[in-house]
């Protein structure tokens, strides 16, 4: 067989370079083509990652036992040797920057899951590549602001169980860097300043929406296949909303990353939500960046077990002692009480009576009050059970007006009470009591000083937020406007958001900051948009666009007008679908002979059909509890006609 | 000797806390009673309100508190009498003083037995103290030694435990069946709502469909709600006011738990009506996965015009309602209705949902089909209180289970997981239960059988059942005396019995702790446990061990002492004092069924077996009608009046099923546990006819009791016993009967009968179909071996392996319980 000439460049010598020249034959494989060229190139360095790029096909020849003429490859080819890892920036959920070695062959379904092997990301299959919007403005401040955490240093593992070394996998552990940011990608964020929420591109309409659809890399070619270049940045985002098996205790990143896609979701709107439900999404970031600030360590101590060992203690000390009682031993193990002069106003109708001082003793979920400190040995004037009750702040910390308004259920309705206190200190003790109690819980309770710190800490929110100032002014201090959309910046004043957050914080207050983040999340994934990916589409035998919501269990035809749903079609219902890739049309059939077809107007039809076959999949996990990822059954459902 | 003193003082004390808690219980009391039984409304008097309480529900009473009281001072005698901890004399209830007083009064007065008097009184006590120490030695001195084994913190931990509990809240709460009677029972705060429905199912035995569930009517507002079956009984009926008309009721709600029967209808109720009839089952499932089993709880989507009560005006007004999972909100007029314009109307955190009547007449409503949200403890209407009106019925339903869902998320689920296995245990039981039962002729019976069944079951899991269940069998005739005033005459014997019995009830101790654990763990397992049993207590029957079965017997004994308490002072105390400290751990375990687990625990039993024999032979099954201080008995069997009749049935809800066996005793010897179950069963037939009027659960017995009767079956019995050793399990009876030669086919057929939730339809059941239904049954238990047979449930039950030796057993307690008849 005749010899040939093919040329092949060296990415690593540069671009100028001048290619190297190979002498082949049409049937000789593909191996022996690169071990030519090494070779000829008379470099001694580890070529193992490096692969033939075919740059006029756009094609990786990674097959190294097949033949040039299988590759179809003659003598007018430039081929390019190159490495198939390359420094990728990787953008968060969170806003942050990573630098790492990704692959640029093969899938980029294969490149995320090497890339959440690495970031130590359980069910990589959720996830996918997303390119950035492009950020037409401002190139400056994009400049200035970005800080890029680098990995590239962190070698790859090909072993599937990271091993975990010092609460993080230990290709993260080598450098005191990378520790960091392990440590970053694992904890939630601080708050964003407001001014970053305002500056974000906001989708103002499912059209907007449907437009970040289209956006999604294919994830069946390879990202060169797709014209990512080396250090090009792509978003990292979690695209099929089914996560399957949250574990705290694995899933550090995960959840930390999924939160911080679910705020960000919720500040901008992505998802909508009531104002009220807003607010507790507010009131859950707050209680969760204060605490993952503060340090992130293991949470739940249990509490009641403390309170058992405690109690034994004291029980065990008076054994030893002379005879005691079980009355001493009762009264030893009463719970703390709370004793203050206060001022009571009962709103009454037809009543112009203001506050009344009086001698206020709580003890354990009751309120008591008596004519003076000197009486409260007799009987109270009133006692006042809270258990159940609402408890709701009435604080300017300006204006020192401390009062904290209860309203408590009684047969005939709701009475309502409010309380005055002198100081911060005196509302904080008395009003984390009143909270205490309103749950049922007595003085005694271990959350009871974390109750008052909470209280302390939002007294100084209110004192910044006062202030007008955003900028931070102490380490508990919160800007109202980092916590929420920007739609109630404009509604709603810092001082008006603050109470209407930390009322809704009162119910939250008690969670672990682990708690507190499944509780964001499942919030999130209970509102009633939420995981719905929307795509434009022009129904066959229609003449208008149509949306099509895309949900993890169906898909919904939604008016593009009106914004109504006009029909649902459920996945278990489906008997097939097809792609006819000429006209770039989706044809689908479901039980009782309901046939539909539409082509794509915003999103490539391979979205569409990806987002459909990517459900599927992810419906057909939770049979197995397995660990290990059907690859090929996902490339089956999402490849189209390419992976066949 | 020092000892016994610090332990009867320190029970007195207890009892003094525990009355104290009896007098708050009362406020709750009133009411119910008072609706009940028709009273002038203006009934303020304990005594007097107690005296119109029905003997019935009376002796129930006592027995719940005695078994209470008896509880709570054995723990603290046994755990604390080292400690010297003197009962705590908490003074978290004011109250008590005024309250408790009458209390006792009115117990007196109504010819209760004096036990829960005893606290209070020094009569009852000093009886109850002076049989106490006897017993609680025995029980006591083991655990005591035991627990002095143990480190030292152990002690405290339990010290502390049983001071906490000595605070424990505890109502008596009288309970509303469909049919028009009522059972009296006593809940403390640490149960929920899904143990006292265990604890319903067992006084009822009804057919424990996932349906059933304990509803409050608040007549002032038309209001009813179904508890969840996660709630606490205690916290809901606490908010009640003193002269509130409220009531508590066990009824089958069909829209408890339809959601998880067709979610369909609730998550894809948009669909047109046809697709969603022809759902298919896997899709139901797929629903259902996806809406409770992610990691958040989704909320049927619901959106509809609904009619608004107005604050304070009888105009009612339209508005689009949403429902979302933080709330229910409405869009304010030329407002879109999307998320952000959408205004909260209420958000669930502090209000339930509950079903409204006739508001059309009483408000004005646009129609019936309303629903309300209020805090729990209002109680008159209110401006707080929210009134929505909807257009049909379904929209109603629609509307309430998409708020519960909302409000109670995975829990609701996780509930109805726990009814749905509840279910098909009970139904395996239920077989078992009502061959149990037929035997005991009377029809208070009945209800004891059932207990027994399950008692049994408990014992066998646990290592020593074997023994157990034989003492059981000896036991189970001396209960017989339910009726209180016939069994008294009785009665005086059986002291000098338990005396004698004393020494066996070593061995009850260790069953004591068993028995608990079963009920709880039961439900599942319980058939299981049966056949497990059988196998181990034919060796100690032959043994000659019918001392041993304590355990069963005990449970009977306690309640007859109160009642007998005029005549036998010294008995009851003993039960009482060996009761105490087991039931409490139980309950606070949190088991489900805690009126087995006192039951169960009652090691005193051993005292009442004495006695039994001794009447047995007498009166054959003498039943000790209050023995079933849950209150089963009365509830079941208001007319214990034959006693002589219906030895067994009483008490033994919990142990009674041991009085059944009585009778058998002497097949007992020849063997396995099981076989005692099956005579009493067999035996008893007449009962059939009691539960026609008590209740569901009443007929599976019937059948069985029809099986007993027949003295075929036993032939059956032994043939399948041989083969079937292990039993089978409990399948529905059909299964079992294919196991099992021919004789078992006709079970089957019975088996179904139980199934159906309607207790009406039940008892008519029971008296067509009983003769089919008994032989089956026995021919099952034959089988099983001591399994017994798991006739028309569902689980599987067990069975256990009688051997070969079964035949010969069962065939000697049809010998006894012809000669049983015969006597008769």
């Amino acid at each position: 067989m005749a010899s040939w000439d093919l040329s092949v460049s060296v990415e690593d010598l540069g671009p100028e370079a001048s290619p190297f020249t190979v002498s082949v034959t049409s049937d000789l494989h593909l191996g022996g083509v690169i071990l030519k060229l090494v070779e000829k190139t008379e470099i001694q360095q580890d070529w193992s990652d490096h692969a033939l790029w075919w740059a006029q096909k756009q094609q990786w020849l990674l097959k190294t036992s097949w033949t040039l003429e299988k590759f179809g490859v003659h003598a007018d080819a430039s081929l390019v040797f190159m490495t198939q890892h390359k420094p990728l920036r990787l953008g968060m959920p969170g806003g942050s920057t990573l630098r790492l070695q990704a692959r640029f062959s093969g899938p980029v379904f294969r490149t995320v899951l090497g890339i959440c092997r690495m970031l130590n990301l359980r069910h990589p299959e959720e996830l996918a590549l997303l390119r950035p919007l492009e950020e037409k403005k401002k190139k400056k401040d994009r400049d200035s602001v970005e800080e890029v955490y680098d990995l590239t240093a962190v070698p790859h593992t090909s072993v599937s169980q990271a091993c975990l070394y010092n609460g993080m996998p230990a290709h993260f552990a080598d450098s005191p860097e990378t520790e960091a940011v392990y440590r970053m990608l694992s904890v939630p964020q601080p708050a964003p300043p407001p001014e970053l929420i305002t500056k974000q591109y906001r989708a103002a309409s499912v059209v907007d929406k449907a437009h970040i659809n289209s956006r999604w890399l294919d994830s069946s070619r390879s990202l060169l296949q797709q014209g990512v270049q080396e250090n090009d940045l792509l978003w990292l985002r979690f695209k099929y909303s089914t996560f399957h098996d949250l574990e705290p205790k694995y899933d550090a990143v995960r959840l930390a990353q999924l939160y911080e896609q679910a705020r960000w979701a919720i500040l901008l709107e992505d998802v909508d939500c009531t104002e009220e439900e807003m607010m507790l999404f507010g009131a859950l970031q707050y209680h969760i960046s204060k605490h993952s600030l503060a340090e992130p360590q293991t949470m739940s101590t249990n509490t009641a077990m403390d309170d058992l060992e405690t109690a034994l203690l004291s029980l065990e000390v008076k054994m030893d002692g002379d005879g005691s009682t079980a009355n001493d031993l009762l009264d030893n193990m009463a719970a703390p009480e709370l004793g203050d002069y206060l001022k009571i106003f009962r709103p009454k109708r037809l009543t112009l009576k203001g506050y009344k001082q009086y001698w206020f003793k709580f003890q354990d979920t009751c309120i008591s009050y008596f004519k003076s400190q000197e009486d409260s040995a007799g009987e109270p004037i009133q006692q006042i059970h809270l258990k159940g009750c609402e408890v709701a702040p009435d604080v300017n910390v300006g204006g020192q007006k401390f009062l904290i308004r209860l309203l408590i259920p009684a047969p005939e309705g709701m009475i309502e009470v409010y309380l005055r206190c002198e100081n911060e200190e005196q509302y904080a003790r008395w009003m984390a009591a009143c909270r205490l109690a309103s749950r049922g819980q007595s003085l005694a309770d271990s959350s009871f000083q974390s109750e008052i710190q909470s209280i302390r800490s939002v007294l100084a929110m209110q004192k910044t937020s006062g202030n007008g100032s955003a900028s931070a002014t102490g380490d508990d201090a919160i800007n109202a406007y980092s916590l929420v959309s920007p739609r109630y910046h404009k509604k709603y004043k810092a001082k008006q958001l603050t109470p209407r957050i930390l009322e809704a914080y009162q119910n939250v207050a008690q969670l672990s900051w682990t708690e507190a983040l499944l509780r964001f999340l499942q919030i999130w994934q209970a509102l009633p948009d939420f995981g719905i990916s929307y795509v434009v589409v022009r129904f066959k035998g229609s003449r208008k666009d149509e949306v099509l919501g895309i949900a993890p269990n169906r898909l919904i035809r939604i008016d593009l007008g009106v914004g109504d749903v006009v029909k649902t079609w459920r996945y278990n219902n489906m008997r097939q679908w097809n792609v006819n890739w000429d006209i770039r049309q989706l044809a689908i059939e479901f039980d009782g002979n309901v046939n539909i077809a539409f082509s794509c107007v915003t999103a490539d039809c391979k979205i569409v059909h990806e987002f459909i076959g990517g459900y599927i999949f992810m419906s057909t996990r939770s049979r197995e509890k397995s660990d290990t990822l059907n690859e090929e059954l996902f490339h089956k459902l999402t490849g189209g006609h390419e992976a066949l | 000797m020092d000892d016994i003193d610090a332990m009867f003082s320190e029970m007195l004390g207890e009892m003094d806390l525990l009355t104290q808690s009896l007098g708050v219980e009362e406020e709750v009391t009133f009411p119910s009673l008072l609706g009940e039984v028709n009273l002038s409304p203006g009934f303020m008097d304990m005594n007097a309100s107690l005296n119109d309480l029905d003997d019935s529900d009376l002796d129930v009473l006592m027995a719940d508190l005695m078994a209470d009281l008896n509880a709570t001072e054995e723990k603290l005698a046994a755990d604390i009498k080292n400690l010297e901890v003197p009962p705590p004399p908490s003074a978290s209830q004011p109250p008590p003083p005024a309250s408790i007083p009458p209390a006792p009064q009115g117990l007196n007065m109504g010819d209760l037995p004096p036990p829960p008097p005893s606290p209070q009184s020094d009569c009852s006590t000093p009886s109850s103290s002076s049989q106490s120490p006897r017993p609680p030695p025995q029980t006591a001195k083991p655990s005591m030694e035991e627990i002095e084994a143990h480190i030292k913190a152990d002690k405290i931990k339990m010290a502390l435990e049983k001071l906490k509990e000595a605070k424990v809240k505890k109502l008596v709460v009288k309970v509303l069946m469909n049919d028009g009677s009522s059972k009296t029972m006593m809940v403390d705060e640490r149960q929920n709502v899904r143990d006292v429905l265990d604890n319903l199912f067992e006084k009822t035995h009804c057919d424990c469909s996932v349906d059933w569930s304990v509803e409050e009517t608040n007549p002032d507002l038309n209001l009813e709600r179904g508890f969840e079956d996660h709630e606490n009984l205690v916290e809901p009926l606490s908010a009640w006011t003193r002269d509130s008309e409220n009531k508590v009721h066990f009824e089958k709600r069909a829209d408890k738990y339809e959601v998880f029967k067709n979610p369909q209808n609730f998550y894809l109720w948009k669909k047109d009506k046809q697709t969603l009839k022809d759902m298919k089952d896997r899709d139901k499932e797929l629903l259902i996965e996806e809406n409770f089993c992610g990691t958040s709880i989704i909320v049927p989507d619901l959106e509809e015009a609904l009619y608004l009560r107005e604050d304070g005006k009888k105009s009612w007004k339209q508005k689009l309602f949403l429902l979302r999972a933080s709330g229910i909100y409405y869009a304010p007029k030329g407002k879109s209705k999307t998320s952000r314009d959408l205004v909260c109307f209420v958000q669930f955190d502090n209000v339930n949902v509950y079903y409204a009547k006739d508001l059309k007449t009483k408000y004005k409503a646009p129609t019936d089909h309303c629903f309300v949200l209020k805090h729990p403890q209002i109680q008159k209407d209110s401006q707080y209180i929210k009134y929505l009106c909807c257009d049909d019925p379904w929209t109603l339903t629609l509307w309430v289970t998409g708020i519960r869902i909302a409000k109670y998320g995975a829990a609701l689920y996780d509930n109805y997981k726990t009814a749905v296995k509840k279910t098909s245990v009970a139904s395996a039981w239920a077989n078992r239960i009502t061959s149990s039962s037929s035997s005991s002729s009377p029809a208070p019976s009945p209800s004891i059988k059932v207990k027994h069944a399950s008692q049994a079951n408990g014992h066998a899991a646990e290592p020593q059942p074997g023994p157990v269940l034989q003492d059981m069998g000896m036991a189970a005739p001396p209960p017989p005396p339910p009726p209180p005033p016939a069994s008294f005459g009785s009665f005086p014997p059986p002291p000098p019995l338990q005396n004698d019995s004393l020494p066996p009830p070593p061995p009850l101790p260790t069953g004591f702790l068993p028995p608990p654990p079963p009920l709880p763990t039961g439900f599942l397992p319980p058939p299981p446990p049966l056949q497990t049993k059988p196998l181990p207590h034919p060796p100690p029957l032959k043994t000659g061990s019918f001392p041993p079965p304590p355990p069963l017997q005990t449970k009977p004994l306690p309640h007859p002492p109160p009642l007998k308490n005029g005549s036998f002072p010294p008995p009851p105390p003993l039960q009482t004092s060996s009761f105490p400290p087991p039931p409490p751990p139980l309950q606070p375990s949190s088991l489900p069924p805690p009126p087995l687990l006192k039951t169960s625990s009652f090691p005193p039993p051993p005292p009442m077996l004495n006695r039994l024999r001794p009447t047995v032979p007498s009166k054959g099954r003498a039943t000790p009608p209050r023995a079933a201080p849950p209150g089963h008995l009365p509830s079941t069997f208001p007319p214990p009046p034959p006693p002589d009749s219906l030895p067994p049935p009483p008490r033994d809800e919990a142990t009674e099923a041991p009085p059944d066996f009585m009778p058998p005793p002497p097949p007992m010897t020849l063997g396995a546990a099981s076989p005692p179950l099956r005579p009493p069963a067999v035996a008893p037939p007449p009962r059939a006819s009691f539960r026609g009027g008590s209740r569901k659960k009443s007929l599976p017995p019937p059948s069985l009791d029809p099986g007993s009767l027949l003295p075929p079956p036993p032939p059956i019995n032994i043939s399948s016993g041989g083969g079937g050793g292990g039993g089978g399990g409990g399948g529905g009876g059909g299964g079992g009967g294919g196991g099992i030669p021919p004789p078992p086919p006709p079970p089957p057929p019975p088996p179904p009968p139980p199934g159906p939730s309607v207790v009406r339809s039940t008892p008519s059941m029971r008296k067509t179909a009983p003769p089919p239904p008994r032989r089956t049954t026995p021919v099952q238990a034959a089988a099983g071996g001591g399994g017994g047979g798991g006739g028309g449930g569902g689980g599987g039950g067990g069975g256990g392996g009688g051997g070969g030796e079964g035949g010969d057993f069962m065939s000697e307690l049809m010998k006894a319980m012809n000669k049983k008849r015969g006597g008769d």
